[in-house]
């Protein structure tokens, strides 16, 4: 695509610029697709983790929700699980994400904003009240290990205490540090090797006792919105995998059990061919490792099992009901890649945390796709397509040289702390934006077509959130802390130190602490005094 | 000057804003998160020809408010204050209102953004 001329008939390529053949063809696929193809359900698994796919186990619709109280959120995913959702996507506001408690001063803007705010205990009783926790999967958007230990903790006692056993809860905890490190930013993050090293103790923890959960969702969504490409996505979620899969197993964890609950979360972008293949590449890509430099021959544990959400980057502000086109294209990207759960944006994204409207817009949305279209009735239907395949080893070259690189900096901690992850998303970030301040890169509405800049109908009222989650969330921290004893408090807080700074994991602790009614930013404190606080290199 | 103020995570959008606004000539600082404290002091310190904001969790209209509340207690004059980010278009009468100089929603173009902000070191 030249800069010039955007529609002119000359070089095109994908959008992480890999070269588009004009119609591609048999040369286009190196030889030896079948042995890279295999069957769908068998190594290398690029058709599919099961034979059947969809036939069998359609995805499970999961629309992340949360904002304001527990009470509220409740009511959403309520909503939503009675619309047709088959599983809960629960996200927390930007203070309860890095374990900061919501009577801190810097929290006080921010509180039920973004994500549902919890402090204690309690508000898991209310976030799940009247959700059969043996019947429905439920995700914790807990993406900072920092906050996903004591979340997990948390939902744990709650949950036991409607009398549900740890073998029946079934569930993924976000639990990432570069989430903590490189993606979001905070006023105080763990540093680097810490947070990892929390993230594996939820791991390690939820291996031992939670039969039915993943403890870790490689998060490789939000790596691509703060402006990784395809191929730099698909790295950092491999590289970060790869990192979580040899801690695990160094711990003493046997590859068999630790490896099948390690999953991974991926972005369906614009580029309808590249996300495809980018999703096929993976589930190849990790299946090779797993089996060649693990050496590890279980199929369960070779199995590269992912969630993916719709793009909310590509989402505009301006003529918002077009977002409903570009969230199905890209959730139909998702289904023809073989996904396994699948959020699809609100076409009021870029405006708002969704309204019940545009909510409810997109959950249909999945249903669209799963009972009209015919999608879900064939496996890897793109299979063999000279273009797909010609992509999905694009891709896998493309994002194997990453990991190289990445590998040779002594793996993605190690690149993290060196910065070079924060730099090749910023650097990539800036350049996307100049693509299409230039209009290499077209957007409708925003640089092409539309030049009136109108639809006839284009405004959308923001979501306005229910108004009281500070004053409630406060009443309900000094309720606790009336409540509870505070010497015993202070002890459990302290054996959290301890374990953390001893390098014992620090979930056993955790958990104590919970139970004696320690708060969630009681413990983020702990956890920050303990490990220490880092503050990371953007500029 | 640029800051995030709050607990929002979101630091593509700032970043991106800085880059251009760098590529443009000027010299920028980033603060990266601040409290409208530290915010405050660091203006006061370095005397900032412009201070840029970057909201995307839905915090503006409390932070904008405590911020030009907190500069104008430290007698800090004559020193425009932007916001860039997810700004719902209804907001922006609110924020103009109490003294924000320009507001960049989703979707502002980068040379939108330079323009606009040379345009109030100009003035």
């Amino acid at each position: 695509m030249t800069p010039d001329n955007p529609t002119s008939a000359g070089d095109r390529t994908t959008a992480s610029g890999i070269p588009l053949p004009p119609a591609a063809g048999p040369d286009d696929v190196t030889p030896g697709l079948d042995e890279r193809l295999g069957r769908p359900g068998e190594f290398p698994f690029t058709r599919g983790i099961h034979p059947g796919m969809y036939r069998t186990r359609p995805w499970t619709i999961r629309q992340l929700a949360g904002f304001a109280t527990a009470a509220d959120t409740n009511k959403r995913y309520r909503m939503l699980l009675d619309r047709g959702a088959t599983g809960i996507n629960g996200v927390f506001d930007y203070p309860s994400l890095r374990a900061v408690g919501s009577d801190d001063p810097r929290a006080a803007s921010d509180v039920g904003r973004g994500g549902v705010a919890v402090d204690v205990v309690d508000d898991f009783d209310d976030l799940f009240a009247g959700i059969p926790l043996d019947g429905v999967s439920v995700s914790l958007v807990s993406s900072q290990p920092v906050g996903a230990a004591p979340h997990l903790a948390m939902f744990l006692a709650a949950a036991e205490r409607r009398g549900f056993s740890r073998a029946v809860l079934a569930g993924t905890s976000q639990n990432d540090f570069l989430m903590e490190t490189a993606i979001t930013i905070a006023p105080e993050a763990l540093p680097p090797a810490a947070s990892f090293r929390v993230e594996c103790d939820v791991a390690e923890f939820c291996i031992r006792e939670l039969p039915r959960w993943n403890p870790i969702s490689v998060t490789g969504y939000n790596y691509r919105e703060a402006g990784a490409d395809a191929p730099l996505e698909l790295a950092l979620t491999l590289a970060h995998g790869r990192a979580a899969a040899r801690e695990l197993i160094g711990r003493g964890l046997a590859p068999e059990a630790a490896l099948p609950k390690i999953s991974f979360f991926l972005d369906a972008h614009a580029d309808f061919f590249e996300e495809i293949a980018k999703f096929r590449a993976a589930r190849r890509m990790w299946a090779t490792f797993v089996r060649h430099d693990l050496g590890v021959d279980d199929a369960a544990a070779q199995k590269f099992r992912f969630h993916v959400q719709t793009s909310g980057v590509t989402m505009t502000a301006r003529l918002p009901h077009l977002n409903i086109a570009r969230s199905a294209v890209q959730a139909l990207s998702a289904v023809l890649g073989g996904t396994q759960s699948l959020h699809v944006d609100a076409y009021d994204e870029a405006l708002s945390i969704p309204s019940e409207h545009a909510a409810l817009v997109a959950l249909h949305t999945q249903h669209v796709l799963l009972w009209e279209t015919g999608v879900a009735d064939s496996v890897d239907p793109l299979g063999g397509s000279y273009l797909v395949e010609h992509l999905t080893d694009a891709m896998e070259e493309r994002a194997g040289a990453l990991i190289d690189r990445i590998e040779g900096m002594g793996g993605l901690v190690a690149a993290t702390e060196e910065a070079w992850v924060h730099t090749e998303l910023s650097k990539r970030a800036f350049a996307d934006q100049q693509a299409l301040e230039d209009g290499r890169r077209r957007v409708v509405g925003i640089n092409a077509g539309l030049d009136d800049g109108t639809i006839g109908e284009e405004t959308v009222e923001p979501f306005q959130l229910p108004p009281g989650a500070l004053d409630a969330q406060r009443r309900r921290i000094d309720a606790v802390r009336a409540r509870r004893d505070g010497g015993a408090v202070q002890a459990a807080l302290e054996a959290v130190g301890s374990a953390a700074t001893g390098g014992d994991n620090v979930m056993g602790p955790i958990g104590a602490a919970v139970a004696a009614d320690a708060t969630l930013g009681e413990i983020g404190t702990v956890l920050r005094d303990s490990l220490g606080r880092w503050h990371f290199p953007l500029w | 000057m640029v800051a995030k103020l709050g607990m929002d995570a979101h630091w593509r959008g700032v970043i991106v804003v800085a880059h251009a606004l760098r590529d443009a000539g000027m010299e920028v600082v980033y603060l990266g998160h601040a409290t409208t404290d530290q915010l405050v002091s660091a203006v006061v310190q370095e005397d900032p020809a412009l201070v840029g904001l970057s909201s995307l969790s839905g915090n503006h209209l409390e932070e904008c408010r405590a911020v030009l509340a907190s500069l104008a207690e430290a007698g800090v004059e004559g020193v425009p204050v932007v916001i860039g980010g997810t700004i719902p278009p209804s907001d922006e009468p609110a924020l103009a209102e109490m003294g924000i100089s320009a507001v960049f929603g989703s979707g502002s173009p980068l040379r939108t953004i330079v323009g606009r902000i040379a345009e109030l070191l100009d003035d």
